[in-house]
């Protein structure tokens, strides 16, 4: 153990008493694990804020839209929809809203002209619809149970459709809907996941069903499953839907296009590692280049150590962990230098920073690897040198 | 010289041939014995073998044809690992060009004949500094060897032979780089490592360091033509 100990001092030595030639070394473990860090880490930052924005959004969102026979008006589900999904046992919640296309929404008296050319989608909308989109509130409240109870002529308006007709915060104001007035008490917060919402005017089942007359039966319902089951859940919604009847429900998961989009570039990112790769590689010649003139140089070094007694497995070692040092250290150097570059390119480019740090002792262990490898030759002639021919006896 | 006492080193009609083809004799079929308690020289002129007798005497080198035993043992038996243990065990060498580890300071030159010996740092420590104080050299120890003389540090040179107390210190033209005053010290120092336990071997063609010895080995053409016994000297 000592032994081991006394070769380690020894390498450790070797090393700093040559500290230019020894970074130069270093140089290429750092620059081939700097450039495969730096590539990942740039590549999958530059889409990091799509990835926040996923993480925020939920992967688990499942949007299940009537579909109806062909040619059929206003395709709906039965009334009890949201109960026979929740029955699927990865559904954790779901609600449901209904489409009023009859009803036309004037926010202003005298736009009633451009309204009915562009009418505004009306929704009447389940009371935990907000929670199940997991979407704050803007301004104000969500419809509740006492809107219901007590038959209060409330409307929630989307986002963009609150912009869009001016809406400050806690004004009162009203909207005409067919022809009566409803007070506007909220603003829903933007839907990332069905900007269709953020347009909309929402109501409660109660108005739709006595207000406007309409049967209460929903045509979108909003599922949230257990995380990693949302596919095999939106393949069940259906068939708990209709029980076996006819297909009528398309389902989509919002979230997946946001996920493509967030990929990061794959060709760039593979062609930036390969780069890394090659990097490294040049600097493991590097290395067994610089270390086999270093073995002459320091040739005079081995024949006094094999005159002390040290034998030639003992000056093998010697040079071999040399390497292994230049391997660690540069990797170590390399991960740090690579991490701190995608932080100051992400700092510039207003990026999210994403780094994959389980990747990174892989690449640390590849540049160990070439190190030593490079080392190999190197160490193998110092171990062959013959002591008598440096030390120049006579 | 005791010739009843069992040889600490011993050649055995050793030859020591170079090239393939045309084979050149550097040493020819040569026997001699090396005792506890012998200072002796080894002298010849160029070409008459004397380096290559270093080289098979400090074991960096084995014979071609013959025996070479130190303390009973065949060297050419032995694998590198144990030859390598037996040559810094039992062998101390000086060479002309002091041959130290640039890079290293005097206590870490003489501290590399104790390395992976299974002792602890600072006993090494400590044994090497002692060397070193043992030949003038203890406010010298953080020293790195271009910035001492050169007597300094073939001092430093002399420390290490000793460190690991060796059966025998095998010396290059010790005194070869040295300036006069420089070399009469170091002369000094090895008449005061003579020892009835220890041979001193110093190979030289200097008639000065040769008459400190009291056996004086003559080589010709790779042979021993002459091995005297001089007088005693103060």
């Amino acid at each position: 153990m000592s032994r081991f100990r006394d070769l380690l001092s020894v390498a450790w030595t070797g090393l700093t008493a040559r500290k230019v030639r020894t970074l130069l070394i270093m140089l290429g473990p750092i620059v081939g694990v700097a450039a495969m860090v730096g590539a990942v880490g740039l590549t999958e930052s530059a889409k990091g804020d799509l990835k926040e924005k996923l993480a925020k959004l939920g992967t688990n969102l499942i949007i299940a839209q009537a579909g109806g026979t062909f040619g059929s008006q206003n395709p709906t589900f039965p009334s009890d929809a949201v109960h026979r999904v929740e029955a699927i046992s990865t559904v954790t919640s779901a609600a449901a809203t209904t489409n009023l296309s009859s009803v036309i929404a004037l926010p202003t008296q005298g736009g009633s002209d451009y309204y009915q050319s562009f009418p505004v989608p009306v929704r009447a909308a389940d009371l935990d619809l907000p929670s199940v989109l997991q979407v704050p509130m803007i301004d104000g409240r969500w419809l509740n149970a006492a809107d219901s109870r007590l038959h209060t002529a409330s409307v929630v308006l989307g986002a963009g459709l609150a912009k869009q007709y001016g809406y400050l915060p806690g004004e009162i104001r009203t909207v005409i809907l067919g022809s009566e007035n409803f007070g506007v008490v909220g603003v829903l917060g933007s839907v990332a996941l069905d900007p269709d919402l953020d347009n909309a005017v929402f109501i409660t089942q109660w108005a739709a069903k006595h207000d406007f007359a309409t049967d209460g039966n929903p045509n979108q319902l909003y599922i949230r499953s257990t995380t990693g089951t949302t596919q095999a859940t939106a393949d069940a919604v259906p068939t708990a839907i209709n029980l076996g009847g006819p297909d009528q429900v398309s389902t989509k998961v919002p979230s997946d296009v946001l996920q493509a989009a967030s990929q990061a570039d794959k060709t760039l990112q593979q062609t930036a590692l390969f780069a890394g790769l090659l990097a490294l590689a040049v600097g493991g010649l590097g290395i067994a280049n610089v270390m086999s003139i270093s073995v002459i140089q320091r040739s005079s070094e081995i024949g006094i150590r094999r005159a002390v007694g040290h034998s030639r497995s003992k000056i093998g070692s010697q040079f071999l962990l040399e390497s292994l040092f230049v391997g660690i250290l540069g990797g170590i150097l390399g991960a740090a230098v690579g991490v701190g570059v995608v932080y100051l390119v992400s700092a510039f480019a207003h990026w999210v920073v994403v780094i994959n740090y389980r990747k990174i002792p892989i690449w640390m262990a590849l540049a160990l690897v070439v190190s030593v490898g490079a080392g190999l030759y190197p160490s193998i002639k110092a171990a062959r040198l013959e002591p008598l021919e440096t030390l120049r006896l006579g | 010289m005791s010739s009843e006492a069992q040889p600490l080193l011993e050649l055995v009609d050793v030859s020591r041939v170079y090239g393939d083809e045309i084979e050149v004799y550097a040493l020819r079929e040569v026997s001699l014995s090396i005792f506890p308690g012998d200072f002796m020289s080894i002298v010849g002129p160029s070409g008459s073998g004397k380096s290559t007798m270093l080289g098979l005497l400090g074991v960096l080198d084995l014979p071609t044809s013959g025996t070479i035993r130190i303390a009973g043992q065949d060297v050419s038996a032995l694998d590198d690992a144990r030859r390598s243990r037996l040559r810094g065990d039992s062998i101390g060498f000086v060479f002309q060009q002091f041959h130290l580890i640039p890079h290293l300071t005097a206590l870490g030159n003489v501290e590399t004949a104790l390395l992976y010996r299974d002792m602890r740092p600072r006993e090494r420590h400590e044994r090497a500094f002692a060397a070193l104080d043992q030949l003038g050299l203890a406010k010298r120890a953080d020293h790195r060897p271009v910035q001492m003389s050169g007597g300094e540090q073939q001092r430093v040179a002399l420390a290490r032979a000793i460190v690991t107390d060796p059966l025998m210190i095998l010396a290059d033209e010790p005194t070869g780089a040295l300036d006069s005053v420089n070399a009469a010290h170091v002369l000094e120092i090895f008449k005061g490592l003579e020892s009835p336990e220890r041979a001193v071997v110093m190979v030289t063609h200097d008639p000065t360091v040769a008459a400190t010895a009291r056996r004086k080995i003559t080589m010709r053409d790779g042979q021993i033509v002459a091995d005297e016994t001089l007088a005693a000297v103060q």
